[in-house]
Parts: C-alpha cells; structure tokens; sequence
C-alpha cells in the first residue's frame, strides 16, 4: 500500500482540506490559495464550500476548502458535503488538518479517508497549544502508525507551511487499515462484489452502507440497479442481526480504539502545572454565575465600539462632514449646472435621490455602524466567546424550540439580518432554520435601524428605551415558543466542542472583515439603490398619495399616529431602518409624543427588515415559506402596535 | 404428570405472590385490612388463599379490626417480591425506556422467583446503582448486594446527571432511541470506555474528555451512564 509518487498531474485533479471543525482548515486554504475565507472559531461556520487555486510546479491546481466533519459517515448536510467531495471529485491529493490537542478526534477521519484509499498528508495544527498543555507527539512514530507523512504546524503563524507546500507535489497512500472482525468483514467481502468503480475504495464505500448511511441512497441509485440495492439492503440486515447495538456504532466504537491505541503509543504527557489566563477566563465566561457579569462587560464593550464610535463618532464625521458638508452639496451643484432637467436632478440629488439618499444612507450611516459590528463580531468569533455564549443562552432558547447555537445568527443580525438569514444554515433541523428565519425577520433589529431607534428613543426617555426593548424582547419569545409549537418538524441535539478561548490574531480579524465590508458594498448597497429607485418611482407616480389615503385609517385609529406616519411606515415596507428614520424626522419635527413614538418604533421593528433580507429568505427557505413568514409578519407588526396603543390608553399611561 | 404438577404448583405459588404484594403495598399505604385485601384482590379466592397463608404463619389477623400484619417469614417472602417487581421496573424505564403501560406488564411478570433468580436481581441492583425508590417513588427493600454496598458508598452505575461537578467517571453504556443520536456522539468521542470529567450542570452540561471541552443539554446528558473512577 506505501506508494510515493510524483507523477504529473492531470488537469482537473483537486487538493482537498479536510477536517474537524475549528481546527484552522480555512487559515491553511488562504495560505496555500493567497485567496481569502472566512477563519472562524464557531463550529460550522463553514457552511459554504471556498475554492481556490495554488500554483503546484507551474500548474494551476485548484484547492476546496470543505466544511468541517467529525465523521465521513454524514449526520448533517456539512457532512454530507464533505463526504460527497470525496465520492464525487477527481482529487490528486487531500490534506487532512487536525487539532494536534484533539488528535484522537482527527484520528478517527484519518482512518476514514486510508480506507477510501485516498493519498493524503496529515497537518498537526495548533501544534503550540498542544505544547503548552503539556502534550508530546512523537511525530515519527505517529507517521508509521498511520504510514504517511506528518506536518507539525502553526497556521496563524505560518509556521510549518513551507513544509506542507513541499509535499504537495507526493502522493502518498497511507498504510493503516483496520479489521472489524470475521462478521463485519464478510459482509464488506460480499458488498465490494456488488458495487461498481469509483475513485474511493469499495471496501469504504462498503462500511458506509454497513453502517446505514442514508445519504448514500441517491448515489447509489445513479450506479447500481434496485436489485442490487435491495440486495444490499438484506446483507445489511443480516448483518446487523447479529450485533445488539447498531452496526454504524459498532463500526466507530472499532475505530475509536483503534485510534485510542495509536495514541497511547505515540502522545506523552507531563504535568505544566499551570492554568493560563486565557484558560481561567474561558472557564469563568460559560459558568452559571461568573458568566452573566462576563456577559455583560462583553455586551458593554460591543456597545461602546459600535454603538459609540461606530454609530456616533463615525457616523458624525462622515454624515455630517464628508457628506453633509462637501460631497451633497458639491454634487447638488454640479448636478444642477450640469443637468436642467428636473427628473433626473431629483433622480440623483432629490429627496429619495441616489447619491442624497441612497449614498449617503449606505455609506455615512451604515457603512460605519456595520464595519465597526463586522470588527466586533471577528473578534468574538476568533476568539472562541461564541460558543460560550450559546451556553450562557441555551436554556432561553430551548424554550423557544431551539438551543444555544441559535444565538450566532441572531448576535450576528443585530448587525445585518440579511447576512444573518444566511447564517441560519448552522441550524441542524427545517424547524429550526424557520424559527430562526422567523424571529430574525421579526424582531432583531439590525445596525442600521438600531443606531435610528436608539438615536430617537435616547431623547425621549430612559424608561421608553427600557420598555421598547421589553416590548421586542418579549414579542420574540412569545413567536418562538408558539412557533416552536405550531411548527412541525425534529429538534436537533444540543452537544458540541467548546474551542477554548485564544487571543485573536488581527490580520484575521482585518481579512474578514475586508472581507464583509466587501460583500456589504456588493450585495447590499445595490439592493439600497434599487429600493431608492423604487421610493422615487411611486413618489414621482403619486402613488405614495395614494396608498397613504388607503393606508391612514389604521395608522391614524388604530395605531393612533398623526397621518404623515403613513409616509414613514410604507417606506418600511421596503426597508425598515428607512422607515424608522422617517419616524425620526417626525419626532425631531414635534409631531409625535412618547407614547407615539413607543408604539411607532414598536410596529416599525416588527416589520421585515428589508428587500434583501427578503429575497435571501426566498432563497433559503424557499418562496412558499418566505411569503408565510412575510404574511405573518406585517399584520402582526401592526396589531401588536395596535394593541399596545389600546394598553397604553386604557391604562392612561402618559410617558 | 409430574411436570403437570409442577406447574400447578407454581400457578398456586404465583397466587401467593401476588397476595403477599398486594398486603404489602395495603400496608405502605396504611389500609391493609382483610376485607379491603380481598376487595382489591383479582383473585376470585382471595379469602381462602388468606386463610392459607395465615395458616401457614406468614401473616396475623388481628380480629377485633380486621387489620392485616405480616410475620416474619411472611414479610420477608413479600419483601422479595416487592423488590424484585420495583427493580424490574426500574430496569425497564431507565435502561430500555419502556413506557408506563408495558412496564407494569412486564414487572409483574418479572417478580416471581422462578423468573428473576435472586443472583439476577441482586446484579440488576449494582448495575443500576443500588435505586432506593421505583421509578413512582415507592421504596425498594433494601437485598444483600446493597448492605454490601452501603459499606462501600459508591454506586456503580449512574447517569451522569447524578455525577457531582468535578467527578471523574468512565461512560458504562448510553441508552438513546436515536441511532443519530448514539452516532453524533460518537464521533465527538463519548462512547463507552471514555474517561468523562463533569465541569458543571448550569446553563448546560460542560464535560472534559481528554483535551476537548464538550457542551450539552440536560436531555442528552441524562443518557450517559457512568462508573465514578
């Protein structure tokens, strides 16, 4: 089975990175690749695949990132996704990285992938953490036991790399193989006469199947006739006859051990004797006590970058200076030396012009809020806060049918809910991307709006912010549980690894977050022109008139707003935060009391954040979900702001 | 024929035992008389089999009240049989998570001496860790195997839930319904043979296998079974 090779590579042949999530996969792929991906602390965050290409010998090879597994026996789609490179690509060579603290976990893929008959490298990554812990691998011996060539390796440091580029050019077939007992092993013999040729070894393929791999349905149903997958099915069967627990577990739990010897044999440990502080502090932020003030100094800090520098001080020098004071007006005066006529004066510098509203909006108002929130959250996720928060949190959100990782993507929509939505795929389950599509859409208000509401409640009062916020909190809680009730479908399992807590390295965290400003200005500006363009058409129609005379009753009696609120809530059909400010321009103007401006801010919350939000809902929970959760959304958003009106009235209370 | 009486005579013991643990059970709850006794009783010939067992000094009846006492013989026979359908029980909804309904079928089944053997039920014991109450919070007479352990103190198996916060222990087994379930955890390395260490309970469980910090919920956690190292 030990082969090394060198021979030229084929075009179209793949280097694939594979393993366990967190271990720095996508830190080895940007610096193979030069290209950038998201590196991330949080399991699963990799949920969409990277490719890239790395320059072997003068040929072009392209490299893919894939998302991280813990077994190559799928148990979700990330898994699946994985699993699938592997079956379905031409690959010249993988390279496997694996945590060097966690080796036994990375073992347990390691001898997935020698049985597929794959030739690969194996990265020992954080190779100065497992140092530190006191943890000694003899390099040598481990490369025996598994029979291929072995790269201790720092990636944030860029340590070992040079090493790693050197045997990309091999390929070396690993020589451990396993024997799963006279059972097992008959039946893989029988299996491998019924399967045809593909690129991974019949012997993996038929361990899979052995171990009741459903994913593998479709697959198979390409290759072989019915017969033979019924009678697959019956060896299977036979099989697992024979065995108490089922055959997948007793196939890992042979593994396992095998792994757990390898590393008896070959890791060393001796006492350090000390607890470092970042370990103390990773412990103290996910206790049951210690962990609320955590939380809260972290909710602080968060508050004063974005919410200070980025909302105020930013916000100030560039809306105010930039904008306000030389690009608006410069560009008000070339526009009208320029172009006479009116239309597409206004199309660019009116009311809802591009550059006056659009721009401006886009660049001096948000772009600073979600750069700063983009920092912010790079820095939690790197440095391993995330999934200690999702603890602190779980109980909360189990209630609501969900559990602690739900927080990731709503953290993250107090940024932007567009992005977040997409993020809603590290949820296992239907249900739980609906309910978190739901809520997101709901009620989590992004940066843009929040930096408008806060702005507008902070001059009213303390206790209206306070029961703003009660409001929205307790409308989330109240739609999740019931969600949680009415919608059908399985609740995933709460058990994952916590990383522990590192010092995050700041080029990453500047890479990533370039990286999102970028996508911010691709996706996101456009979709803000396109709903400028949209305000300017209906005012320019009259059609704004129009459905203000249909749409005022109910602001006005129901909600019991003045009528030009109308304006500010049909602009929030298309983005809340527009809508918000137009609410904002009333209240500056006098023309709301607080308990106007409660419910107002209240309804226009609840509201669908944006257009983009909507079309990545449609996206990824397909239109017929998208339009139920929109249906619900916009109704309920005014009968909760009718009847905190009528609460408000009944009591008599005057804010 | 000798087989024929055998197994009439193990149908009449049969009705022994189940006379002997209704008294029992009358008596826990304070209203062991023997017309209530033959009242609750299915058996058609509860009276004569009353008179059989006092006759045969396994209990007293006090004639004025009518009350109901056992002797010592007799509290000793019903106390293993008790204790035989209460651990069966147990076995039955913690192990296998059968539900109510099958559970009191199949422990009544159980708690004759010719189907647990006191050997088996004495295992079954250790092996759930010596359970003071069934799974309805009624007492288990205590058997020999659990004088012996209250010497030693350790239970031998128990769920993780019961594992104090800084406890090192060795995963037994893990009872899940769910295939998915037992393979998900598998593959972040807790399976049987695992040394555990318990972090803590609150907001969720944080266990420490070798180097990996792993967080789940109260539900999963429940599952795993453990030996205390």
């Amino acid at each position: 089975m030990h082969e090394h090779g060198t021979e030229s590579i084929k075009p179209g042949e793949k280097i694939v990175i594979i393993g366990n999530p967190n271990v720095g996969k996508s830190v080895i792929f940007g610096l193979l690749t030069g290209r950038y991906a998201t590196v991330s602390n949080y399991p699963g965050t990799t949920v969409t695949l990277t490719t890239g290409s790395y320059n072997m010998g003068g040929v072009d090879t392209q490299v893919m990132d894939t998302p991280g597994v813990n077994t190559l026996i799928p148990m979700s789609e990330d898994e699946v996704v994985t699993r699938d490179i592997l079956l379905k690509e031409s690959i010249r060579l993988v390279v496997q990285v694996a945590d060097a603290k966690n080796l036994s976990r990375g073992l347990l893929i390691t001898i997935q992938l020698a049985e597929m008959g794959l030739p690969f490298v194996l990265v020992l990554n954080m190779w100065d953490e497992s140092n530190s812990r006191g943890i000694h691998i003899d390099v040598e011996k481990l490369a025996a036991a598994i029979g291929t060539m072995i790269i201790p390796a720092i990636a944030v440091e860029k340590k070992g790399l040079k090493e790693l580029r050197e045997v990309l050019s091999q390929r070396i077939y690993p020589s451990i193989s396993i024997n799963y007992g006279g059972v097992v092993e008959g039946g893989i013999r029988e299996l491998e006469t019924l399967l045809p040729e593909v690129n991974i070894s019949k012997r993996a393929i038929s361990l899979m199947l052995l171990a009741g791999d459903e994913s593998l349905k479709p697959w198979l149903k390409d290759h072989v006739s019915m017969s033979v997958i019924r009678r697959i099915e019956s060896i299977r069967r036979e099989i697992q006859d024979k065995f108490y627990e089922p055959l997948g577990y007793v196939i890992n739990q042979i593994r396992l051990k095998r792994c757990e010897r390898i590393l008896a044999d070959v890791v060393s440990r001796y006492h350090t004797g000390r607890s470092t502080i970042t370990a103390r502090l990773g412990n103290w932020a996910m206790h049951p006590v210690w962990g609320i003030p955590v939380l809260l100094i972290v909710l602080f800090l968060m508050y004063e970058f974005v919410g200070v520098i980025g909302a105020q001080t930013l916000v100030d020098l560039l809306e105010n200076t930039l904008f306000g004071s030389y690009i608006n007006p410069y560009m008000t005066t070339m526009v009208s030396t320029f172009i006479p006529d009116s239309f597409f004066k206004d199309l660019l510098v009116g009311e809802y012009g591009i550059i006056t509203m659009a721009l401006t909006y886009s660049i001096a108002i948000i772009l600073p809020i979600v750069g700063t929130f983009f920092i912010a959250f790079g820095i939690l996720e790197d440095s391993g806060y995330l999934p200690r928060l999702a603890i602190m949190v779980h109980k909360i959100f189990k209630s609501m049918g969900l559990h602690g990782k739900a927080v990731l993507p709503m953290v993250l929509g107090l940024g932007c809910d567009t992005m977040a939505t997409l993020t809603a795929r590290i949820m296992e389950t239907r249900k739980e991307r609906i309910i978190v599509t739901l809520l997101l859409a709901l009620g989590v208000p992004c940066s843009a709006q929040l930096g408008v509401i806060l702005g507008m409640l902070g001059g009213v009062s303390f206790t209206v912010t306070l029961l703003w916020a009660s409001i929205i909190m307790f409308v989330l809680f109240f739609v999740g549980y019931m969600a949680s009730k009415v919608i059908k479908g399985e609740e995933s399992d709460f058990v994952f690894d916590i990383p522990p807590l590192r010092v995050p390295v700041l080029s990453n965290i500047l890479f990533k977050t370039l990286s999102r400003i970028k996508w911010y200005l691709n996706e996101a500006v456009p979709l803000f022109i396109v709903g400028t363009l949209i305000l300017f058409t209906l005012d320019k129609l009259g059609v704004l008139k129009v459905i203000e005379v249909f749409a005022s009753p109910i602001v006005v009696n129901f909600l019991g707003l003045p009528q030009k609120a109308t304006d500010a809530f049909l602009i929030g059909f298309l983005r809340r935060d527009y809508g918000a400010a137009g609410l904002y321009a009333l209240a500056t103007a006098g023309q709301l009391n607080p308990n106007q401006i409660l419910v107002s801010l209240v309804t226009i919350t609840l509201f669908v954040p944006c257009v983009a939000n909507l079309l990545v809902m449609i996206k990824e929970r397909g239109p017929k979900t998208a339009i139920a959760i929109v249906a619900f959304i916009f109704p309920f958003a005014f009968l909760v702001g009718g009847v905190l009106n009528f609460a408000l009235n009944m009591l008599g209370v005057r804010l | 024929m000798d087989y024929q009486k055998s197994k009439e005579q193990r149908l009449e013991e049969d009705r022994v035992d189940e006379i002997l643990e209704l008294i029992w059970t009358l008596i826990e709850d304070g209203e062991a008389t023997a017309d209530k006794i033959i009242k609750r009783s299915e058996d058609p010939q509860a009276a004569r089999l009353l008179n059989d067992i006092e006759s045969k000094g396994l209990i007293s009846t006090d004639h004025g009240s009518g009350g109901v006492a056992f002797k010592e013989t007799g509290e000793r026979m019903a106390g293993e049989i008790i204790r035989r359908h209460r651990i069966a029980e147990r076995l039955l909804s913690e192990v296998f998570e059968l539900d109510d309904r099958q559970i009191e079928d199949h422990a009544c089944e159980l708690e004759h001496t010719h189907v647990l053997g006191q050997v088996v039920v004495d295992s079954i014991c250790t092996f759930l860790g010596h359970p003071p109450t069934c799974p309805h919070g009624k007492a288990i007479p205590r058997g020999e195997c659990c004088k012996k352990f209250s010497q030693e103190v350790k239970p031998l198996v128990g769920s993780l839930t019961d594992l104090h916060i800084g406890e090192e222990a060795k995963i037994v087994f893990i009872s899940s319904k769910y295939h998915a379930r037992l393979d998900r955890l598998s593959s972040l390395g807790i399976i049987p043979g695992s040394v555990i260490r318990l972090h803590q309970k609150q907001p969720t469980y944080v266990i420490r296998i070798g180097e990996t910090e792993l967080a789940l919920d109260k539900d999963l956690a429940k599952e795993i079974f453990v030996k205390k190292v």
